[in-house]
């Protein structure tokens, strides 16, 4: 057995308050502090819950989204939960752009929320307490990359309603304003040449000014910016490079598009069909 | 309207110059390109016609680099293709004074260090080949058939992660890419995504 490279085995320590939890709530490694929190004290049973993975970076350094960019990895999360308790997918806040020597990341940076959705069916007892844990595993950039993972508790009790816990309710706040809009634009999407052009037809496009658009799907585009035009009143043009790794087209593209500067960021999401992928089908 | 024409034109310009980073393909020629190696040598992509050439972007400070050297990944990869005859060029793009520079001596440590088995290190201080070839990630790895024509390109293995415990899932790209030039075969994944940190050019 080789021994595990020691980067990765980042020290983690022990909020002092919550020595008393067999894994911490919160560990500490290089560059990144991640912690389980939760939107409110108590959970509801029968509703949406909203926990979060709450990652505090070192001034310049940056964790990743669901779709990293040029390099780098997705923060991923494996729940062991109680019977009956269901965490959903993150719903990742609308993501920044971060340029390193002409490679393009995507990601997060400061103080965030990765918010989780957490249901408990609708008998769960009231009073109990539910303990989550979750295997977090990141990796945390500035020009060098550390990557980072732990294993965080938090025990919550099961209540007829929830107040929102104080310490965290700006972030949960951010996060959520963060969270990308379904928008009602139609269009597609198509391969030319080497470019993915995408049309958006409908009302409120963004204006090109200011505007950035990100696609989930990776080995689609190329990260850079995308050239962002107005076709006419109705219609706008978002042309990105291919991927050279573009092998097989989605039947869709997922594209989150966001416009304002940070923290009044507005994101809206759209899906369109991807025009080759139909013709490159049985 | 005027405007919206400007300032497209003055996007297109921006885009037409501004991406570092090239792109080479699968089934076109490889381009050739010349470098200096660890121990002072001249090498060139052109001089091993008729060999396989396998090409690994390298930084030796990124962990995804050194979960597949401390692991013996990289250089059991290394010494079973150069025992077969493929020549193996480990090719590092870091600039002055970005984390994972080496020069000669640093590079020749490095592969003694981790009884590495590259036929070459070569040193790409300026970036000029990285990005000839659209090298993104360390580790990045490319392979180029006898007739100069770049058969694979892409991640080292299947499963994008900084954690050893995740090679023994892994499928390694280039060990089953060369196996099957080897025999004749289509190389059966002749892309995939490319993962790691970035390549630390400078800008």
């Amino acid at each position: 057995m080789k021994h595990p490279f020691p980067i990765a085995a980042c020290v983690l320590t022990l909020a002092a308050p919550l020595a008393v939890l067999a894994a911490p709530r919160a560990a500490t490694s290089p560059h990144v502090r991640a912690e389980l929190v939760a939107e409110t004290t108590a959970l509801v049973p029968g509703q949406r819950n909203w926990i979060g993975l709450r990652l505090t970076h070192e001034p310049h350094w940056h964790t990743y989204w669901v779709n990293p960019g040029d390099s780098g990895l997705a923060t991923k999360l494996a729940w062991h939960l109680p019977p009956g308790a269901e965490a959903g997918a993150v719903a990742w806040p609308a993501p920044q752009r971060f340029e390193v020597g002409g490679l393009f990341n995507f990601g997060y940076s400061g103080d965030v929320v990765l918010p989780i959705p957490l249901h408990l069916p609708a008998d769960a007892k009231r009073g109990a307490r539910i303990n989550l844990s979750v295997d977090a595993k990141w990796l945390v950039c500035h020009q060098e990359c550390v990557p980072g993972k732990a294993t965080l508790k938090l025990s919550l009790p099961v209540g007829a309603q929830a107040a929102p816990n104080p310490r965290v309710r700006k972030l949960f706040a951010t996060a959520h304003a963060a969270q990308p809009v379904a928008s009602a634009w139609s269009g597609d999407a198509r391969l030319v040449g080497d470019r993915v052009e995408v049309t958006l037809t409908g009302e409120n496009l963004p204006d090109p000014d200011g505007v950035d658009a990100f696609v989930v799907q990776r080995q689609v585009v190329a990260y850079a910016p995308a050239q962002i035009r107005r076709l006419d009143d109705d219609r706008v043009m978002l042309t990105f490079a291919a991927s050279e790794y573009l092998t097989a087209a989605p039947m869709a593209l997922d594209l989150i598009v966001t416009d304002g500067i940070a923290p009044e960021v507005h994101a809206r999401s759209v899906t369109v069909p991807f025009a080759a992928a139909a013709a490159s089908h049985p | 309207m005027k405007l919206h024409r400007l300032f497209c034109a003055a996007l297109l310009a921006a885009l037409s110059s501004g991406p570092a980073v090239a792109a080479v393909a699968v089934g076109s020629a490889a381009p050739d390109f010349t470098l200096t190696d660890s121990n002072g040598k001249s090498e060139t992509l052109a001089q091993y016609r008729g060999k396989t050439v396998v090409l690994e972007w390298s930084n030796p400070g990124c962990p995804f680099v050194q979960k597949h050297y401390r692991s013996g990944n990289i250089p059991r990869q290394q010494a079973a293709a150069t025992r077969d005859g493929v020549v193996w060029l480990t090719i590092n793009s870091g600039a002055a004074g970005k984390q994972g520079h080496l020069d000669g001596a640093g590079a020749n440590a490095f592969v003694a260090q981790y009884k590495a088995a590259p036929s070459a290190y070569l040193i790409d201080g300026d970036g000029a080949v990285g990005k000839l070839y659209g090298a993104r990630t360390t580790p990045h790895l490319y392979l180029i058939d006898g007739q100069g024509v770049l058969r694979y390109m892409g991640g080292i293995d299947s499963i994008a992660s900084a954690d050893e415990e995740d090679l023994a899932k892994a499928t390694q790209y280039v060990p089953q890419a060369l196996a099957e030039l080897k025999s004749g075969k289509p190389v059966s994944v002749p892309t995939s995504q490319p993962y790691g940190c970035s390549v630390k050019y400078g800008s």
